[in-house]
């Protein structure tokens, strides 16, 4: 009895409405929490109090710094930065920071998200002195090689003209190096995918995983870029005897091969003891010699290399001229 | 709008789930685009390896996803990812403290799940993972690990048992502990194999050795792990088992019966054939025959040597670095070495000397663990020094009660192992306590008061001695005991079979027409019937008769049975040398009871033996308790065998709460909040006290339910009934009449229901 209207009452409270009043605030909900706080003093934790403008340097300095930063646009706007200061110093004067310093944050930018970025990155990598980079291509190519095998296809294409520009500037160390020879190669076989017989023969088996770029474009280009590469590769190398003569001239008749005895030309000039890294196995081999090259090559690619160039040249247009220069690069080989 | 699009593109290139899925569906056509990913990743790869501790995050892949992608998918190109596992091992156990957290637990992740594809086997998973496990700083992975591990050795345990890894893994374990005493690495031992050892995965002596080298190796914490596990890790166990066995968790009905209402769905008919072979399974392993586990202090290995080293290396060695607690849980396991497996180390109980005293911190675990490894082997002049140490520091008038009663109970439990060990002075003097004020006390020394008057009546005064002790002692029945006698073993409620036995041929005799006693030239063919007899009890207990059955070694019951009373007589010679022959008629009934049975020894006895032993056991076991229920009746078993708590195993420890028991009863008036704390440990659950209806009523409204159409009835508002009341005055009569007639009926049938 009456415990209806009781009821009724308790249930209507749930869904009464908030009476607004004009003029008046409006009423708190009632999972309100209180926000507002009172403090005496705001204190800014990184605030730089400087009279003088930040000199070059330290601006140098913080911009290789903002490389890893997670905007886009700010990294492209260091990248140019950078470049633009690189190109616009002085003649003769030296880098602000050292190449090894600076070039362990541009590579990773090479595999980077954003297209602008990338290739923001291969501008500064062409702005930055060529002789001292040929030390550092070593370093480079696992990138390049990441870059090959991506799975977005624009990576795919800019790492491959990252490769053109490091053959250009350094044909003798990217072949040489530890991997670059036997590794830099798989990656082409599975960018062109040329990777066995099979795969050769049916267009379906090529990596056509990701978005596709422009195809046939690309793939010329990356024909293009093989034929440097294997040119690069089968050549003799830094032509020595010149510099021999030069010396010998130089010195007089005492000192005999004064090339063996001086100070070694370039860096790391014992690497092919591997007296730090990790243990090398038939991959990561250092291939210095052009025989050396040419015998893992016929041993490990020819034959798939034949096979994919085979069904290549029947593509007519651009891809089958770039086969052509491909071709001639074996070619040379044979005569070799 | 770049940024945006940029965002999209970077969904669809980079993505291996997809591609993932695609190599899950189809692996022959996706080889290339594995190949090109695995190069991606030995390249991401070296980049690492080139400076493991500046490793950035390198664009939208990292080398996390790519090892993540690898290690799904490895299985299906076996021969490209050939390495994998091995390079994967090499980062962890090189870089595991450099690495970054995120990336080192997806390598420990994705060498679990290479194990779970069979790509590598267990041995190579736990050799990798449980070094790291030992050297890591970092606590998150030390979880981590030792979750994996544990839950690779169970599942590689859950079929069947998998000797060779468990061996390979415990040996790897007491190498651990046997390599560097000193280091606390050892504690991750005796953590692995306590949680294996809860779980029944390990059960074998082996693990039982594990905890042994625990127990005496340098370091603190390793010791007392290892000590724990031999006092505790069976109890916990047990305590294991019942809980995983209670908790079901499924109601089999309550599913079926949802299947039935709701939309009939695929997901829920499997999940019901799911629920039902899940129950079916654990009813199948709850009928199963129990698999007999011997606890830890049974398993070990030479435990004369085990407790001598943990005596002479933690409690007697000076420069042992233990604290209190801690050598105190060491004494407690030496002690029950010595009780369980009646060792001798004699320098064991002088060492209790120093530590006998009232102001010694917790005292009563010295007295439990002295009382403990007292047995009947221990030399009784050893022990009658400690009595009387025990005796003159805390039994005394000056004592406290609490002191006092601890000390009774002490001594009693001391003797109740050796009752050799106490003189006949001292006895005396402690049973005078029974006058005592306090309960406590007085409830002590009655308690050894009693022992005595068991096994040692003539030690007591004769105003003590007690009815039945007296007598026994005048008749002779009761006789010193000596140190070093061992009584004969034998199969506990034997006799009663026996028993049961004759019964049942007297029974068939009778059945027969035939006298009770046979004669000899009977005997033939009585044996025969009882061959007969013998295989129907056979097939009866299930087992198949043509595999031999049980052979009958018979051949001499024969003339055992003729010259039975003969055999008699010679055995109550032998047995009671002592008894004077004036009371030979007398004891005439006591000496067939004393004499051993020899039912086992000349006969086999078949499982359906067994079963009726069993049987017989249990009946004996409920008779006896009416009995005690009924009026105190002396039953001759029990007089041999003097136990203080009425049914105490032989396993199971004595406790410090046991010897301070009846000090509860000294102290004095409990306060109020101690007394509202009593009372709180008997409430129950139950919120309030309300009406069954109530609580019904509760019920169904929790459950979502209306109430009934009575309970509407009773509710409704008074206004609405009254229209219907009113009319009740103006009903015509022929209504009345119609109204009355229909109650008059209703009444007759029995209620609106009907009583039919």
């Amino acid at each position: 009895m009456g415990s209806s209207a009781k009821k009724k009452r308790e249930k209507k409270k749930d869904f009464q409405k908030p009476k607004l009043r004009v003029g008046k605030a409006r009423p708190k909900a009632a999972n309100h929490t209180e926000t507002s706080f009172r403090s005496k003093a705001i204190v800014l934790n990184q605030q730089s109090l400087h009279i003088e403008a930040p000199s070059t340097l330290s601006q140098f300095g913080h911009h290789l710094s903002l490389l890893s930063s997670r905007a886009d646009a700010q990294r492209r706007d260091s990248l140019a930065y950078l470049t633009s200061f690189v190109t616009s110093r002085p003649v003769d004067s030296s880098l602000p920071q050292p190449l090894s310093t600076i070039l362990p944050k541009i590579f990773p930018l090479i595999l980077d998200g954003s297209s602008a970025v990338r290739q923001q990155s291969l501008r500064l990598l062409r702005a930055l002195p060529r002789s001292e980079m040929s030390d550092h291509v070593a370093e480079i190519l696992p990138y390049i090689r990441a870059g090959m095998t991506h799975l977005a296809a624009d990576i795919r294409i800019f790492s491959v003209e990252v490769l053109a520009w490091s053959t250009d500037i350094a044909s003798d160390e990217v072949v040489s190096c530890a991997g670059g020879w036997v590794k830099t190669l798989n990656c082409f076989l599975t960018l062109l995918g040329w990777h066995n017989q099979d795969s050769a023969k049916w267009s379906t088996h090529r990596v056509s995983f990701g978005k596709a770029g422009s195809e046939g474009k690309a793939q010329s280009r990356n024909l293009q870029v093989l034929a440097d590469f294997l040119k690069a590769g089968f050549s003799t190398g830094r032509d020595l005897s010149e510099t021999d003569e030069n010396l010998e001239s130089r010195c007089p008749f005492p000192r005999w091969h004064p090339e063996h005895h001086g100070l070694p030309k370039r860096s790391n000039a014992y690497g092919y003891l591997n007296l730090f890294g990790p243990p090398k196995d038939d991959d990561t081999d250092m291939l210095e010699d052009r025989e050396d090259r040419i015998r893992v090559f016929k041993e490990r690619f020819a034959s798939s290399m034949e096979a994919g160039l085979a069904s290549a040249r029947k593509d007519a247009g651009e891809v089958g001229r770039a086969t052509g220069l491909v071709t001639r690069a074996l070619k040379d080989t044979e005569a070799g | 709008m770049p940024k945006r699009k940029l965002g999209a593109l970077e969904k669809v290139d980079a993505d291996l789930p997809n591609l993932q899925h695609k190599i899950r569906r189809d692996p022959t056509s996706y080889t290339e685009d594995f190949r090109a990913q695995y190069y991606q990743y030995e390249n991401h790869r070296e980049i690492f390896m080139a400076a493991p501790t500046s490793a950035t995050d390198t664009g939208i892949l990292s080398l996390r996803d790519l090892i993540d992608f690898v290690s799904h998918v490895a299985d299906c190109y076996p021969e490209i990812s050939k390495s994998f596992p091995q390079e994967l091992i090499d980062i962890l156990t090189l870089y595991h403290t450099i690495l970054e957290p995120e990336l080192r637990e997806k390598i420990v992740g994705s060498l679990v799940l290479l194990r779970k594809k069979n790509i590598i086997d267990s041995t190579t998973l736990l050799q990798t993972i449980f070094p790291v496990l030992t050297s890591t700083p970092s606590k998150n992975l030390r979880t981590l690990l030792f979750a994996k591990i544990l839950s690779d050795l169970r599942t590689s345990n859950s079929k069947a048992t998998n000797h060779k890894l468990n061996r390979t893994i415990q040996t790897v374990l007491y190498n651990l502990l046997t390599g560097d005493r000193t280091s606390s690495k050892g504690l991750w031992a005796v953590k692995l194999t306590r949680e294996l050892w809860r779980r029944q995965l390990w059960t074998d002596a082996k693990t039982v050795e594990i905890m042994k080298e625990a127990g005496v190796a340098e370091n603190e914490k390793v010791i007392v792990g290892g000590v724990r596990f031999f006092l505790g890790g069976d109890k916990e166990r047990e305590e294991f088992e019942e809980d995983s066995s209670d908790d079901d968790g499924i109601d089999v009905s309550r599913i079926r019966h949802q299947v039935g209402i709701n939309k009939k769905r695929k997901k829920a008919t499997k999940a019901l054939s799911k629920a039902t072979t899940a129950v079916k399974r654990k009813e199948k392993k709850r009928n199963q025959p129990h698999p007999l586990n011997f606890s830890a202090l049974h398993l070990l290995h030479d435990p004369q040597g085990f407790a001598e080293v943990l005596f002479s290396k933690h409690l007697q060695n000076p420069k042992s670095r233990l604290n209190l607690e801690q050598k105190l849980l060491v004494l407690q396991l030496v002690s029950r070495l010595i009780g369980l497996h009646k060792l001798t180390v004699l320098s064991f109980y002088s060492y209790f000397l120093k530590y006998l005293t009232p102001r010694q911190p917790s005292v009563t675990t010295f007295l439990a663990c002295l009382a403990q490894s007292v047995h009947s082997l221990v030399p009784p002049d050893i022990l009658e020094s400690l009595i009387q140490k025990i005796a003159n520091e805390f039994v005394s008038e000056a004592a406290a009660a609490e002191v006092a009663s601890s000390g009774l109970n002490a001594i009693r439990e001391i003797c109740v192992r050796q009752p050799l060990a106490m003189n006949d002075t001292l006895l005396q003097d402690l049973v005078m306590y029974k006058k005592s004020k306090d309960k406590g006390v007085m409830m002590a020394a009655k308690g050894l008061l009693g022992l005595y008057r068991e096994v040692g009546a003539d030690m007591l005064k004769k105003r003590d001695r007690g009815k039945e002790a007296a007598l026994g002692l005048r008749s002779g029945q009761r006789k010193q005991q000596v140190f070093g006698d061992i009584p004969a073993g034998e199969i506990e409620g034997l006799d009663l079979l026996e028993k049961w036995k004759k019964e049942e041929r007297q029974r068939k005799r009778l059945e027969k027409g035939l006298p009770e006693e046979r004669s000899d030239s009977e005997g033939e063919e009585e044996k025969e019937g009882e061959e007969e007899d013998w295989g129907a009890w056979d097939i009866e207990a299930d087992i198949s008769d043509d595999s031999g059955g049980w052979i009958d070694v018979e051949s001499d019951k024969e003339i055992e049975i003729s010259d039975e009373g003969e055999e008699e007589s010679v055995e109550k010679k032998r047995v009671k040398l002592d008894v004077d022959l004036e009371n030979k008629e007398n004891d005439a009934p006591n000496t067939t009871e004393t004499k051993p049975s020899n039912l086992a020894t000349t006969r086999i006895l078949t499982p359906a033996d067994f079963a009726k032993l069993q049987e017989l056991r249990a009946q004996a076991a409920v008779s006896l308790q009416l009995q005690k229920k009924g009026h105190k009746i002396h039953h001759p078993t029990a007089q041999s065998v003097p136990l203080t708590n009425s049914h105490r195993h032989m396993d199971d420890p004595l406790t410090a709460a046991e010897i301070e028991g009846l000090a509860s009863l000294s102290k004095g008036r409990i306060s109020r909040e101690e007394k509202i704390a009593a009372q709180d440990e008997y409430k129950t659950d139950r919120a309030e006290h309300k009406s069954k209806a109530a609580r019904k009523k509760e019920r169904k409204s929790d459950e979502g339910k209306s109430t009934t159409n009575k309970e509407k009835a009773r509710k409704k508002n008074f206004l609405m009934t009254l229209g219907k009341a009113k009319q009740k005055g103006k009903r015509s009569l022929v209504e009345t009449r119609k109204v009355l007639k229909v109650h008059s009926e209703r009444g007759k049938r029995g209620g609106k229901r009907g009583n039919r």
